[in-house]
């Protein structure tokens, strides 16, 4: 510093603010005013001795600069501004003196320019590479979310949320994947397919949310009892244990028989203690040529079997059984078409009296001329239409069909013959019986005394209160109404009492005791019941056929204890009405 | 600039963002072409934007030194766009060095920058969520890791308000945030306004730009403003032009129409 350069009258706080006055509302300055001007205030010390140094030092000039846009006083307008302060105001605020100071001013305002550009320069680098990557962590980000949902969604895709096992879904999917990989130990499998006993009385009686703890615990207990198996649930209270490499069927047993006990064990759900048990349908067998889809449906139906026989079991596959069951589905699934079609005919059987031999009536009895399998008789279909309810059209057409047929058989001596026909229980209790024949009668003009209704002793003990007032309805217009198979059933007398039954037919059972010699003791107990319920019958002002006949022995002796009618071979083999209607009346079994 | 394929839609920096528009105004960098081209359209409608972002933030000091200095240690900033200079925490730290502070903005690229600045502040936090869900704000466990809602917390929302449709019933979002808050707590806003000045044609102008961006933008009047201060007492000078509010000195009111902006500061009585 030379001797000239000493700073006459100085006034750096005027300079300052008016610096701070030219840049502020150049760009956002986060600070207050009185902030600035101390800030600037600094900076004009440090613009002094720039301007002073001896020798021109650039550095301070450019620390200056860059100082400025630290600050935040950091735009093209800032720099400009402040270019013109000092310029214009820095010698003269200051009372710097000096003999070279345009040249010294020139260079000055030339370091703080550069600093300022090569500062506001690389904050604007660096903003950008902050906001660059910010946007590349928030793309990773979102990438990483949408990753992470769609892992979340193919999981909740595969599991059920209230167990957290593994879905239909994933034990098909795992399924497949097994089948697909024959070889090396893995040529069989076997699924065990497993049902809660009864578990709808849980959910009625305690409550869905009760149910559901209790699936939960059993999901658990199945989990920790069969190892490393893939336990699934399939939806209510079924689950399923995937068996892989299997080398038979016991390997799969041994993993039902673990999974039964550990349900069987009682659990405390919500302070309740309850004791489950549950069915497990069984299959295990060569991968080769099978499908996810036909494991599981073989599994289904052992499960049902398994059901069937009591339920707290399991039972293993069985192909030849599954054949018959899918044989007797596929009949009762054709029943609507073969009605269609017509493929049903019926046959009739006598009814005679014993006394005079004549005929009081035919029982109409089906039959079904299959086209591949031939003609059936009933008990090959009727059981089946009567579990899977295909018995109420069926049964309505041959009631209609009897009636029909019926309305023109010819009177005989005894009069014009009635047509008796078997009602199943699900056609007694449905609501619309007494129109259904009320319709009957009056549209085929046949004579309600010419129609009789046999209907089973079990289904009058399962009938409640609304259909035995349809048969009293019936029986007061004058419909017949015969208890068939009598004899097998309880046997209960109160229905006799309750409703109009005309007839008993009485079971072949006891006909057939008939046939033994007379000192038979057996044959002597079923004559004596037979008389017994002859008598009894006749107490209550009804009349009794009995069934099966085959000799002329048994009708003699039917005869002798005043049995009203009788039926069976002897006296006529189910055939069409027409065989029946011809015939005299004089039977080859009246021998009196 | 060229997006890559693996970029999740989601972030969408094609787009201007208001956050990055609202940096550009300020002076700052963090922004990206479409940010840049967006802010030049509204400055060419609306020529004292960039003084609008400046005034809106300096009442923003103002008011964060105001509160801090009345012994507010915690603060709520919603909205808090891209942390450029004089963030809320910085203020305030340097007032009262406990101060917590909890930024929340939707922009997920804010909230990525933010979170980088924030690094090693075990004091401030930020989290990406929507000033329309004041519930997911108030159960963040961010939120509940910092503030503490028994004690007074000054809630931020500055320009912001100007984002949420009517539709999406401010009344009730502030209404929500505001049952949340101890007795001694503040609410902080400000937004565009066009009092006064209705029928000069930048409104529509700049509501025209924003439809480009991803937040639309609603022009609210004074009396707006005022209701949506229900349960609020207002802090002198009440709801006016925010260089008028608290200004450092008389000139630096002067003009304050020029700002577009409207603020003021509730406070929740005992």
């Amino acid at each position: 510093m030379t001797e000239s350069a000493q700073t006459g009258r100085s006034c750096p706080g005027v300079f300052a603010r008016a610096w701070a006055k030219a840049v502020s509302g150049t760009s956002y300055l986060p600070m207050t005013q009185a902030q600035l001007e101390a800030t600037l205030h600094d900076l004009t010390g440090r613009l002094a001795e720039a301007f002073l140094a001896e020798p021109f030092d650039q550095r301070i000039g450019q620390q200056v600069g860059g100082e400025l846009v630290a600050a935040h006083i950091a735009s093209a307008e800032g720099l400009g501004r402040t270019v013109e302060v000092i310029q214009l105001r820095l010698v003269r605020d200051l009372g710097l003196v000096t003999d070279d100071a345009d040249d010294r001013m020139a260079r000055l305002l030339a370091t703080v320019a550069t600093g300022y550009a090569r500062a506001l320069r690389d904050r604007t680098l660096d903003e950008q590479e902050a906001i660059r990557r910010a946007a590349m962590v928030a793309r990773a980000h979102a990438e990483r979310a949408l990753r992470d949902s769609e892992a979340r969604f193919r999981y909740q895709a595969n599991h059920d949320p209230l167990t957290g096992l593994p879905n239909r879904t994933l034990l098909t999917e795992r399924l497949a994947a097994a089948i697909a990989r024959p070889g090396d130990g893995a040529d069989r499998v076997g699924v065990c397919v497993l049902d809660l006993d009864r578990f709808k009385v849980v959910n009625d009686s305690l409550g869905h949310q009760i149910g559901d703890l209790l699936l939960i615990t059993v999901g658990e207990r199945l989990r920790r009892s069969v190892g490393e198996h893939l336990v699934a649930r399939l939806g209510a209270d079924e689950f399923a244990i995937l068996v892989e490499r299997t080398g038979r069927t016991e390997d799969v047993i041994r993993v039902a028989e673990a999974a039964l006990a550990a349900v069987c064990e009682p659990a405390v759900v919500a302070g309740h203690e309850l004791t489950v048990s549950a069915s497990i349908g069984i299959v295990e067998q060569p991968v080769r040529g099978t499908t996810p889809g036909e494991l599981m449906r073989a599994a289904g139906s052992t499960l049902h079997w398994a059901k069937a026989a009591g339920g707290a079991r399991w039972s293993v596959f069985d192909a030849e059984r599954n054949q018959r069951e899918l044989d007797r589905y596929a009949l009762s699934a054709a029943i609507p078409a073969a009605l269609e079609r017509g493929e049903f005919l019926l046959d009739y059987q006598p009814l005679t009296a014993l006394a005079d031999g004549t005929m009081r009536g035919m029982e109409a009895l089906v039959r079904w001329r299959h086209p591949e399998r031939g003609l059936l008789r009933p008990d090959a279909f009727i059981g089946l239409a009567e579990e899977t309810g295909q018995i109420v059209p069926l049964g309505g057409w041959v009631l209609a069909e009897a009636c029909r047929q019926a309305r023109d058989w010819p009177a005989g001596r005894g009069g014009a013959p009635f047509v008796s026909v078997n009602l199943a229980v699900q056609q007694v209790r449905r609501p619309g019986l007494v129109d259904e024949v009320g319709e009957l009668l009056r549209r085929t003009g046949l004579p309600p005394e010419r129609l009789q209704l046999e209907i089973t002793e079990s289904t009058m003990m399962s009938t409640v209160e609304e259909p035995v007032r349809a048969l009293r309805v019936l029986a007061d217009r004058g419909v017949r109404i015969a208890i068939d198979d009598f004899g097998t059933g309880y046997c209960n007398l109160a229905y006799l009492r309750g409703l109009p039954v005309t007839e008993l037919k009485v079971a072949g059972e006891f006909v057939s005791g008939l046939r033994a010699p007379a000192d038979d003791p057996a044959g002597r107990t079923d004559e004596r019941i037979l008389a017994s319920l002859v008598s009894l019958a006749h107490a209550l002002d009804v009349t009794v056929t009995a069934e099966g006949v085959e000799t002329a022995e048994q009708a003699d002796r039917l005869r002798a204890m005043g049995c009203d009618a009788a039926q069976g071979w002897y006296f006529g083999r189910p055939g069409p009405a027409e065989q029946h209607l011809g015939r005299s009346p004089a039977l080859t079994g009246t021998t009196a | 600039m060229q997006r890559p394929d693996w970029a999740p839609d989601t972030i969408d920096i094609e787009r201007p963002s208001v956050a990055r528009m609202y940096d550009y105004y300020l002076g700052g960098s963090h922004n990206f072409a479409p940010d840049r081209a967006a802010a030049r359209a509204m400055m060419t409608a609306v020529p004292d934007a960039p003084l609008m972002a400046q005034a809106n933030r300096a009442f923003l000091r103002r008011v964060v030194q105001f509160l801090a200095e009345s012994g507010v240690r915690q603060f709520l900033d919603i909205g808090s766009g891209i942390p450029t200079v004089g963030n809320v925490h910085e203020i305030a730290q340097r007032v009262a060095p406990d101060s917590r502070v909890v930024y929340v903005d939707v922009d997920p690229v804010a909230v990525a920058h933010s979170r980088e600045i924030l690094d090693g502040n075990d004091r401030a936090a930020v989290i990406q969520e929507d000033l329309r869900r004041p519930e997911a704000i108030l159960g963040h466990p961010e939120v509940t890791r910092l503030l503490d809602f028994s004690q007074p917390v000054a809630v931020m929302v500055v320009a912001v308000l100007h984002f949420i449709a009517p539709e999406d019933r401010p009344e009730l979002i502030l209404g929500r945030l505001r049952d949340a808050l101890a007795p001694g707590s503040y609410l902080t806003l400000s937004q565009a306004s066009d009092e006064g000045r209705g029928g000069t044609g930048e409104r529509a102008e700049a509501e025209r730009v924003y439809r480009r961006t991803d937040s639309q933008l609603w022009i609210r009047g004074r009396a707006e403003l005022v209701d949506l201060f229900a349960g609020f007492e207002l802090v002198e000078p009440g709801v006016v032009w925010v260089p008028q509010w608290r200004p450092e000195s008389p000139e630096s009111a002067e003009d304050a129409e020029r700002s577009v902006f409207m603020g003021g500061v509730g406070r929740v009585g005992d």
